[in-house]
């Protein structure tokens, strides 16, 4: 039996079915979306999840952990239940001691949203391909970033160190502040989810200021220009944004309810 | 890129188009708007089942413009809004599923010495 001689070459199968021209190369797009902006949404999805599995992990915890059942001006710490959001987060940079409840997250939450902002301003210029204005906003957007990066150092720096007052533990001692295995605050796992969820929040801030910083580098050299849009602007924007989306939800588990 | 393909049209080459930002700042009023609201609240009211509803209530508002006008899933196919929205939905149940639980843990935790 002879060979068929009139198979086509491999390669040359994607000319020969043509037309197999398209966004994504099979003559359509799906969603109506490019490759790139779809896996992101993907992407963050799957974050969603694993955010979502922080938070709910934190509403079962604290379920099963008692309720302080007096008025809130009798509050105090103890390891024996969950304690009230606003006697732990009351301390304001440059101000000591004062108390100023949620005051520090609330210019905290200010500040990411604004840089939310300042993101979608950036992806409005890119779409008017205005390179020195997305210049301009992707700045703000690392100034902002990076300022939220700050504060919660220093969050997570008072947390650690603890209010002069301290708390009695079980053993008789006083303890100041908070680490893994122990906390003025209240039961063990409350220090924990704390660390956990913001510093999980925290690092996705952190990447999300490095990409931004790639984005500007990229910007400046010309790269998007040259390429004829700014679509990479639009898929670090969602990731940015998101990163807001999620600090919302922080915010109101951790801090509100 | 249909939008950018039809300002190009209209512009003289090398001509930026002027800015359209007032959708963004009207969005980012109605964001710190829901936040100042939640700090009224934080400080009006006494923590109760009523006061946290309203909180999550406000956090899906908050989190709806981020996404719809930020993240511009609202001005997307009906295809990709669903599929980020229905399995993002299925949290739900998963997270008033292992609270019930946690209050059930709780409950036999606390009675177990009494």
């Amino acid at each position: 039996m002879a060979q068929p001689t009139t198979l086509p070459h491999p390669a040359a199968s994607a000319t020969h079915d043509a037309p197999r021209t398209g966004n994504w190369d099979g003559g359509n797009e799906p969603f109506k979306a490019s490759y790139g902006k779809l896996m992101m949404w993907f992407f963050l999805l799957s974050d969603a999840f694993t955010f979502a599995a922080f938070l709910t992990t934190y509403g079962m915890i604290r379920h099963k952990h008692e309720v302080f059942t007096g008025e809130a001006k009798d509050f105090v710490f103890s390891t024996r239940w969950w304690p009230i959001p606003d006697h732990v987060f009351n301390a304001f940079p440059g101000m000591g001691e004062a108390n100023v409840p949620l005051g520090f997250v609330a210019l905290m939450t200010m500040i990411l949203i604004l840089s939310s902002v300042t993101m979608v301003l950036a992806v409005e210029a890119g779409h008017r391909m205005d390179k020195a204005d997305v210049q301009k906003w992707l700045l703000w957007t690392i100034l902002f970033g990076s300022t939220f990066l700050a504060s919660q150092a220093w969050e997570w720096g008072h947390f650690i160190h603890g209010h002069t007052e301290g708390t009695v533990m079980a053993d008789g001692t006083v303890f100041h502040g908070a680490n893994l295995a122990m906390n003025q605050y209240g039961p063990v796992l409350f220090a924990d989810l704390f660390f956990f969820i913001t510093g999980f929040h925290g690092t996705h801030v952190f990447s999300g200021v490095c990409l931004l910083v790639w984005c500007f580098i990229a910007t400046t050299n010309g790269t998007f220009e040259k390429r004829g849009h700014y679509e990479m602007i639009e898929k670090i924007g969602l990731y940015w944004h998101f990163v807001d989306l999620v600090w919302v939800f922080v915010f109101t588990f951790f801090y509100l309810v | 890129m249909a939008s950018h393909a039809t300002t190009e049209h209209t512009l003289a080459p090398g001509e930026i188009a002027k800015p359209n930002t007032a959708w963004i700042w009207r969005v980012f009023g109605i964001l710190v708007g829901i936040t100042a609201v939640e700090f009224v609240f934080v400080f009006l009211m006494h923590p109760s089942t009523l006061r946290n509803s309203i909180f999550i209530v406000l956090t899906i508002m908050k989190a709806f413009f981020i996404v719809a006008e930020f993240m511009h899933l609202k001005h997307e196919t009906k295809g990709l809004i669903w599929t980020i929205l229905v399995p993002v939905s299925l949290l739900i149940w998963l997270l008033v599923a292992l609270i019930t639980e946690g209050s059930f843990m709780g409950e036999v935790l606390q009675s177990m010495f009494k």
